[in-house]
């Protein structure tokens, strides 16, 4: 047997003769193996009760961190937790997980990603919804319902193509009430901050021409076999969580509760600029956690890591998410 | 409005609310559901290095009696459950990790063989399976680097008819392991039991074949471009793990120095009955954890959740693992 000591022995002639007296093929005359360079698909699936949910990555978009990232903290501070989070230096990174639940009689979308638009802006970053639901063997086309938490882009852009055909053609697309009446009256603009204000145009892009298609839930009402709506406001007006239960088993999908799980669930005062109403946010935000807790329920967040659902635990003055382990058979 | 504290608004008391407007969607078919997890695998870059993790799946089963030798079986379940798991159940994952470096295929110790495919029902043996999905074909292995002589790290050298698993590759193990393992002496001393049946394992997998395409390799070497071996002895007596590298990055491939994080990262101090020599298990594991801490090192461990891969940090009189996130991209 030969001690393999040496670099050398490996890659030089001796070695390769060695090689050739045991029987081996030389790996220096077969073929190199080209990088891949590309993810595996971005679907994860699990079981709550007997319904089957999948998750779905959109993808993630990373940037310098704005200067009003966090508005009622010091940039610094932000900065440092996004650091000590182990983002790059100076830098946020958000994921976008959209979900599919099969509910056995009914396929449900919850929330549709930032669409195809999207990914060809983005040169495939963000937008990969399709992509990734066809790697899971999901066919839009079967989806019986899409369920709209709010009407931020990231959100319900994925409900038509760049050329404004309708990714969804079968579903029924149920929004909250209070969300469309909302965002329906462009006297409403006066009442959005910075960030929602300019959104108008684009709610109105997002869903013109899909009035037959639309229907609109009031909150505390079953909006597809075992789902659940929950008033969950302050993001935005009509902010939408879903309460998902099937024999005993049970999920919260928080919508954007939070955004960015290092930052935000760990510091649920801080007031993220895309919530519209953050005083109000800051109160859901715990409400909901104190809830999950107290439910022992595993809570989906859109914008979680992929594959972005986990256990939320109170720590210290905020909580703290803990992932799933990932399941390789389900 | 806001029913988030009311319980039954959220669980089960709705199943009277009607769902309108079915009439266009409910003479389709129902999807039927996957049933299927997503392709085990997952990318990542250690500077020019692509890793490609792959899950060879999991044993799930009973927690059994005297799992942590040095602790009441009562605490072990107590720590499942805080790391929100079924305090019955043990789930023993299995991660093996392919590196292409400069166009040539290394694997990180093999899952527990194709064998284990058919007798776990398909739950774990994944490896082969997850391998293809990724793209790479077990014959395009290169060299295959062990870490240690157990046989969920090294059965998978064998296919189910005991051929090889990776006929081309070089069979890399350490020496101080291989030596012990194929020592007569040692075996002669060996307790009967399960230690007994570790050394008949080894001397079946490392026969024929496999012999032909052995080398041993040493502690503080580098063992193939890009990978340096270091001796992490407690777990087996030459229980090796390996530092991957390239440019500026490192990932700290640790085989055994401990089992499930949830349990043995955060309580360095347990002792888990595979570890043969339990207290220069322990040495290694503070040694090698307090270094990653220290270095910021991220860590890639064979029986953590997959994809497996963490930071580490102090918590309590542990570790805590932080899972990197999932990149949409590579």
């Amino acid at each position: 047997m030969i001690q393999l000591t040496r670099r050398d022995l490996l890659v030089g002639t001796a070695a390769t003769t060695a090689a050739l007296s045991m029987g081996l093929t030389p790996s220096e005359l077969r073929a190199a193996t080209p990088l891949a360079g590309k993810q595996a698909p971005g679907f994860y699936r699990y079981k709550v009760g007997d319904f089957e949910v999948t998750q779905i990555a959109d993808g993630a978009r990373t940037f310098p961190m704005p200067d009003t990232f966090v508005i009622n903290q010091k940039k610094d501070d932000a900065l440092a937790a996004a650091e000590a989070a182990y983002m790059p230096k100076g830098q946020v990174t958000i994921p976008f997980n959209p979900m599919v639940i099969n509910t056995g009689s009914k396929l449900v979308v919850i929330d549709t990603g930032n669409g195809l638009g999207a990914f060809e802006q983005s040169k495939g970053v963000v937008g990969q919804m399709n992509a990734n639901m066809t790697a899971a063997g999901i066919d839009p086309k079967a989806v019986d319902i899409v369920l709209i938490s709010h009407f931020h882009g990231d959100h319900m852009n994925g409900l038509k193509r760049a050329d404004g055909s309708q990714v969804y053609p079968n579903a029924e697309i149920k929004v909250p009430a209070v969300e469309w009446a909302f965002w329906a009256d462009e006297a409403n603009a006066s009442k959005a901050n910075g960030f929602n204000k300019p959104n108008f145009p684009n709610v109105k892009k997002a869903f013109d021409g899909l009035a037959d298609k639309v229907t609109k839930f009031e909150w505390d009402k079953e909006v597809a076999p075992g789902i659940t709506a929950i008033g969950a406001p302050g993001h935005t007006p009509g902010h939408t969580a879903f309460a998902v239960q099937s024999g005993s088993g049970k999920l919260l999908v928080q919508s954007d509760v939070t955004n960015i799980p290092a930052l935000f669930v760990r510091n649920p005062d801080w007031h993220v600029a895309f919530d519209n109403d953050p005083v109000v946010a800051q109160a859901t935000r715990h409400k909901f956690y104190d809830m999950a807790a107290a439910e022992k329920a595993p809570v989906a967040g859109y914008h979680f890591s992929f594959p972005s659902v986990g256990h939320v635990e109170k720590d210290g003055k905020g909580y703290r998410l803990v992932p799933v382990a990932w399941q390789p058979s389900i | 409005m806001m029913n988030l504290t009311r319980r039954a608004a959220l669980f089960g008391a709705t199943a009277t609310a009607v769902i309108p407007a079915l009439a266009t969607t409910s003479v389709r078919a129902a999807a039927p559901a996957a049933g299927k997890q997503a392709p085990g695998f997952y990318r990542y870059k250690i500077g020019d290095i692509e890793v490609t993790v792959v899950t060879d799946g999991v044993a799930r089963g009973k927690l059994m009696q005297n799992f942590v030798t040095n602790v009441k079986e009562e605490e072990v379940k107590d720590a499942l459950a805080a790391a929100h798991k079924d305090r019955e159940i043990f789930d023993n994952t299995f991660t093996p990790v392919v590196l292409n470096t400069g166009g040539k295929l290394v694997l990180i110790d093999t899952g527990t063989g194709e064998a284990n495919f058919a007798a776990s029902k398909g739950t774990a043996g994944q490896f082969t399976n997850n391998l293809t999905a990724a793209g790479l074909s077990a014959a395009a292995i290169d060299t295959v680097i062990i870490s240690h002589y157990h046989g969920d790290h090294m059965n998978g050298l064998l296919k189910a008819d005991n051929s090889l698993a990776f006929p081309n590759a070089e069979i890399l193990v350490p020496a101080k392991e291989h030596n012990y393992w194929m020592d007569d002496g040692e075996m002669s001393r060996a307790p009967k039991g399960r230690i007994e049946g570790l050394f008949k394992n080894s001397r079946r997998v490392f026969s024929g074949d496999v012999l032909k395409r052995l080398r041993t390799y040493e502690w503080d070497k580098e063992v193939v471009p890009g990978v340096t071996a270091f001796g992490t002895p407690g777990h087996s007596p030459g229980h090796t793990s390996l530092l991957v590298s390239s440019g500026a990055s490192k990932v700290y491939v640790q085989g055994d120095v401990t089992h499930v994080p949830y349990l043995f990262a955060r309580n360095p101090g347990w002792h888990a009955f595979y570890d043969q020599d339990a207290a220069m298990a322990e040495a290694t594991r503070r040694k090698v954890y307090d270094m990653l801490v220290a270095d910021k090192m991220m860590v890639q461990g064979f029986h953590y959740p997959f994809p497996a891969h963490a930071y580490i940090e102090k918590a309590g009189n542990g570790y805590r693992e932080v899972m990197v996130p999932w990149n949409a991209a590579i």
